[in-house]
């Protein structure tokens, strides 16, 4: 019986066509004494059969290889630029030399300063006559395409915020059925200031997103206006709110398009 | 499946690609993009989720190029990756289909049909195909991307064990599950 319940557990691998050697023969010769087993090993092999079979094996993507590529390299731009955020000994190392520098630099300098009479103030200097490094149209490029990444970031943000308060957190007062939503309601309104102050100035760079700012904008005012502590009934509404609107996959699509 | 050997030219694009140079990027996932997405569509089932995917695990490789062991072959490397990221991200689409009604789904009978030309398209045949989907879909996430290295991309359970991190005792009998579990499933379906 136990050798029996052992070598059952080999059944799905034979299935699977992972076994070898020993293993495989120990396990054959099992199943040919065991009909229980072969109804097993039968009813497995026909399960692998149609996952072999299953058309998405060899699916082909549709998106072309050389438009994948660019994808990929401007992510990989983007991330050399704004590199991942990692304690190194340097991050450490370096401001406190610097603070250091700074010490050994400025306090002789003040010291010195302080015992000197005041002096007259120095003639201005004239402002240099600066000559532009980047050409107009290429920064209004470089503002356009920032303004639409900031668009895609408070946009994604804002999708991440509506599905966490909508996740329904803990309890926090069980008598009354009300849920924790954190600090969502801030964070909210940190959302709200930022479209404020950085994409409303964007204009014509975001005007396609209008529709879906707009509508982002009106949830996050709900969730603004939130207590920590809200009502089961208060989470539902807002959760068919952005449902009815579909406003997730509208975040989504959007998002993509801000990113090019 | 035969593990292929490895192609000093595999090697030479992650050496390049470790050194910092972009322009191997283009050769390497030439080589590479197919399978890729096929490991990513097969755990997502989503086109775009997979699309999604295949972007991240390329920039993720030519982030760790360095960490890349010459010894190993890049192709299960990168499905190594992009399963991960699969994982990841499966699991954010959990979450979020838990908390909102599922959004429309995406175009899978269109990439059925576009991947199925030539094969058996017979409606039985699509039966078995959802209901198989449909067994996949409530597999815990390591076990189905057991089930998905092992028959999706064939690779050998040493090379799933290594791809996932596990112990080749745990791989053997995650896939055990996994297909019992399926098998299951299948059946409760059956039953009228």
């Amino acid at each position: 019986m136990l050798e029996h319940l052992r070598l059952r557990r080999r059944i799905a691998l034979l299935a699977a066509d992972v076994l070898d050697g020993r293993e495989r023969e120990d396990a054959l010769a099992h199943v040919e004494r065991c009909a229980r087993c072969q109804g097993e090993l039968a009813e497995l092999r026909v399960l692998v059969d149609a996952l072999e079979q299953d058309p998405l094996r060899a699916a082909e993507p549709d998106v072309p290889l050389a438009v994948m590529v660019a994808r990929v390299e401007r992510e990989v731009a983007r991330a050399l630029l704004t590199p991942e955020r990692r304690p190194r000994w340097w991050l450490v190392a370096l401001p406190a030399a610097c603070a250091l520098l700074a010490v050994a630099v400025l306090v002789p300098t003040l010291v010195e300063r302080a015992r000197r009479p005041p002096q007259a103030a120095r003639a201005a200097i004239p402002p240099s006559e600066a000559s532009p490094l980047v050409a107009e149209d290429a920064l209004r490029r470089i503002e356009r395409n920032l303004a639409r990444e900031n668009a895609a970031r408070y946009l994604s943000e804002a999708g991440e915020l509506l599905v966490a308060v909508a996740a329904k957190g803990p309890d926090c007062d069980r008598s009354d059925g009300r849920l924790d939503v954190g600090e969502a309601p801030e964070r909210s309104r940190e959302l709200l200031e930022r479209r404020r102050l950085v994409l409303e100035p964007a204009g014509e760079a975001v005007a396609g997103a209008r529709g879906v700012l707009d509508d982002v904008e009106m949830a996050l005012r709900d969730v603004a206006e939130l207590p920590s502590c809200v009502k089961r009934r208060d989470v539902d509404r807002l959760r068919e709110s952005v449902e009815r609107r579909q406003l997730l996959m509208r975040i989504r699509l959007m998002t993509r398009e801000l990113e090019g | 499946m035969q593990p292929s050997r490895v192609e000093p030219a595999d090697r030479e694009l992650m050496a390049r690609l470790a050194a910092g140079e972009r322009e191997a990027l283009a050769p390497l996932m030439e080589r590479h993009y197919r399978r890729v997405y096929r490991v990513a569509l097969s755990y997502l089932r989503q086109r775009e989720d997979a699309l999604d995917v295949v972007q991240e695990t390329f920039v993720k490789a030519f982030q760790n190029a360095a960490r890349w062991d010459g010894s190993a072959e890049a192709g299960p490397w990168l499905a190594r990756i992009a399963v991960n990221l699969s994982i990841d991200r499966w699991r954010r689409n959990k979450r979020r289909l838990q908390t909102f009604a599922p959004m429309p789904e995406d175009d899978h009978a269109e990439v059925l049909a576009a991947a199925g030309d030539g094969a058996d398209r017979s409606l039985q045949g699509r039966e078995a195909q959802e209901r198989v989907r449909a067994a996949l879909a409530v597999l815990p996430e390591r076990q189905r991307a057991i089930v998905v290295l092992r028959h999706y991309q064939e690779l050998s359970l040493e090379e799933i064990a290594s791809a996932l991190g596990m112990s080749l005792g745990t791989v053997k009998s995650s896939l055990h599950r996994a297909l019992h579990r399926m098998r299951a499933g299948l059946q409760a379906e059956a039953r009228p």
